[in-house]
């Protein structure tokens, strides 16, 4: 008998042992660059000490992500903990069951930290399917070094970009131009411009309709043109003839031929890394057409953070959550391989020990001072993109023109926008 | 035969029926199935009958484009291919000297040539500032727009698909060989030269490996995607978009996966179309041992 009750004993320990382990197996996948995987993977090893867990990296590039998270959340094979671009949040999560609602871990996950409107914007149906790891947007960078072998300065207006391209070409050559945009660059410098000249942005973000009409459309597109013809834009199939190369392994880019680009703020130091010795690039912020009703930023939630819906562990992932973006240990490990971050005590951090650039901060604040309407996640749907892109490259090669292109971009973006 | 011997006969083979089960034979018959619905990869598929093929073939605009585009390299590149593989053969059939690297050394394209890393390497060879530009400026041509000229662009994939040519050429080497010498011999007497012996003895008996290696070679082009995926993305102007890559937007950006399973399933079919002519075909010009046609 005694044999017995020492038995039970040890069993109700051993159980009550087990109830608060906290040990537990997790994996967490995100895309971004080797700065990102180094400093993202040691904020895991220091995370997974402090709590007792084990996570699995599961890291790529950016190109294929979103087909690895689409197959792995039909399979239901998804990480824990990951990290999902904005505008995917009503692809998967279209009722707001897709991710788990982390207000359901509000007693782990210091949500505070994060401004009210951010955490609306990451929400479906009152369910808060991810945090933002930081807020990015569009701004012109520009590579002033061979602004100033142009003898020109760094533009701060449309005008003053179109009227570079002209000094580029007479001054520099024939390869040098101050902007680069094709596919998706060129098709958020028209959304820019034409947000710019309506004020209103593409899709109301309220209803999923499309806000602007044909005429609003051609008219950027034969402004677009217009910059091509003035030398400010490589025309399309020049830029084609790299193959399908990125901006940042681009020689062109490399050796400062194409001095410009309208990139995200977060992706500074990817497209300046890349910058031969000697090359300095600047952020300009929003280059404003001549009357325009505001700055017409893109701007959006970044790289959010969410959890598996399917996680046996959600507890350990919000543990894990909470120590990578608002405790100290996890914000010094992730450092800005994420740009500024959107918890407020993560930006203080960074800020006060010098983690962050102080040209981070500036791109930064470029974006978040400009004004503009709200943006709908739709935007970034894959049949919208692919329509606007497919339409620009066929006004690009000559094979629309303006007015056709107006009219086959409207139609295809709402057919796209149909079953929304 | 006992009756352990036979179950340990199944046992022998049942991984490979397994995996023939699983692998092969549920995903083929699961695709015919959501060729038919409307499925989104993430809610229940739903049944749609015939809704994808009708408007596959009355309102896609892309699938016809990408359906010219891929016969157009398919009927490029299986030619090309082939008589490139066969001529290097021929050639490595010759007694050289150090014979055997040479026929090493031609195969390695093949090992390499599917992979991501020669897609690249051969977007910088042709890229604007690449190796063949530059080649061209050295004997004073001008430079070509490979990859940003719809003409051109699809033409580039199709050498690289030719210049992974090893596994052909080893098939056709390995023909070469089995061919009697001694009919040479006896055409060399009756006065037979090179280019008749090659036309009217070398290629009747290796017509069997030809018809082999044209079956092969279709079914790979008609799936490429490595090369148009890295090169192109399918650009300019969709000039390099094959169907398989029409079939993975369709599928993994779009989540339009039932429509994507129709898209590939008419790959299939066409693919099935085309072998079975060529099988109708070769009955007039495939020579097997012991054929009693004259």
């Amino acid at each position: 008998m005694t044999h017995f009750k020492t038995f039970i004993a040890t069993a109700l320990a051993t159980t009550a042992i087990g109830g608060t382990a906290v040990a537990e197996e997790l994996r967490m996948s995100w895309w971004g660059g080797d700065s990102r995987h180094e400093a993202t993977q040691a904020a895991l090893q220091v995370c997974g000490e402090k709590y007792g867990h084990t996570i699995s990296p599961e890291f790529t590039g950016w190109s294929g992500h979103f087909e690895k998270v689409a197959t792995q959340l039909a399979g239901g094979t998804e990480a824990d903990i990951m990290q999902i671009n904005w505008p995917w949040l009503p692809i998967f999560s279209e009722n707001g069951d897709g991710f788990a609602d982390l207000n359901d871990f509000a007693d782990i996950i210091d949500l505070e930290q994060w401004p009210a409107p951010l955490r609306e914007a990451s929400s479906r149906n009152g369910a808060l399917n991810g945090l933002p790891a930081s807020l990015s947007g569009r701004i012109f960078f520009f590579n002033k070094t061979t602004f100033d072998a142009a003898g020109i300065p760094v533009p701060t207006t449309m005008e003053e970009l179109m009227a570079a391209g002209p000094v580029f070409r007479d001054t520099l050559g024939e390869d040098y131009y101050p902007l680069e945009g094709t596919g998706l660059d060129a098709s958020l410098l028209i959304q820019m411009i034409t947000t710019q000249r309506t004020g209103k942005s593409l899709i109301n973000p309220e209803t999923n309709e499309v806000q602007w009409t044909a005429a609003d459309i051609q008219e950027s597109l034969e402004y677009y043109q217009q910059m091509v013809d003035n030398h400010v834009l490589q025309a399309w199939r020049d830029k084609a003839a790299a193959g399908n190369v990125p901006l940042h392994e681009n020689v062109n880019w490399t050796q400062g031929r194409i001095a410009g680009s309208y990139q995200w703020d977060t992706t500074y130091f990817k497209i300046s890394d890349p910058l031969e010795e000697g090359q300095e690039l600047v952020p300009s912020g929003l280059l404003r057409i001549e009357g325009a009703m505001n700055d017409g930023v893109y701007r959006k939630p970044s790289m959010v953070f969410s959890i598996s819906a399917n996680s046996e562990h959600p507890e350990a992932a919000a543990q894990i959550l909470n120590c990578l973006t608002t405790e100290p240990e996890g914000i010094a490990a992730m450092a800005s391989a994420r740009g500024v971050p959107s918890a407020a005590v993560a930006a203080a951090q960074l800020l006060d020990t010098g983690a962050i650039e102080q040209i981070q901060v500036d791109a930064q604040n470029m974006v978040l001072a400009a004004e503009a309407p709200a943006i709908s996640p739709f935007n970034e749907d894959p049949d919208v993109r692919a329509g606007i892109e497919d339409t620009l490259e066929l006004f690009a090669y000559g094979e629309l023109d303006s007015a056709e292109a107006a009219e086959e971009l409207l139609m295809l973006v709402n057919e796209a926008l149909e079953d929304k | 035969m006992g009756g352990d011997n036979r179950y340990l006969g199944l046992a022998y083979v049942a991984p490979y029926i397994i995996g023939l089960l699983v692998f092969t034979a549920f995903p083929f018959l699961a695709s015919l199935y959501l060729s038919f619905t409307d499925y989104d990869l993430l809610s229940k598929p739903e049944w749609t009958g015939l809704d994808n093929y009708e408007r596959l073939m009355t309102r896609d605009r892309t699938f016809n484009k990408s359906l010219r585009v891929t016969l157009l390299y398919v009927f490029m590149t299986v030619p090309l291919k082939l008589a490139f593989a066969l001529l290097v053969a021929v050639v490595l059939n010759y007694r050289l000297k150090a014979i055997g690297f040479f026929r090493t050394a031609y195969y390695v394209p093949s090992i390499l040539g599917g992979s991501i890393a020669i897609a690249v390497l051969w977007r910088y060879i042709f890229a604007e500032v690449g190796l063949v530009n530059m080649g061209l400026e050295a004997i004073g041509l001008e430079p070509v727009n490979w990859f940003g000229d719809p003409q051109n662009a699809l033409f580039t994939l199709t050498l690289l698909r030719c210049w992974q040519f090893g596994s052909a050429m080893v098939i056709f080497l390995a023909a070469l060989q089995s061919v009697d010498k001694s009919l040479y011999e006896a055409s060399s007497i009756d006065g037979a030269n090179k280019w008749h012996q090659f036309r009217f003895i070398t290629v009747p008996l290796i017509t069997p490996v030809i018809f082999f290696n044209l079956i092969m070679q279709t079914v790979q082009a008609f799936q490429e995607f490595n090369g148009p995926y890295i090169i192109t993305d399918g650009g300019p102007l969709k000039s390099t978009y094959l169907l398989p890559l029409y079939i993975y937007d369709k599928a993994f950006k779009s989540f339009d996966m039932g429509y994507a399973s129709a898209i590939a399933w008419i790959l299939f079919v066409i693919i099935m179309v085309l072998t079975l002519i060529a099988f109708w075909s070769s009955k007039k010009w495939v020579y097997y041992a012991g054929d009693k046609r004259s």
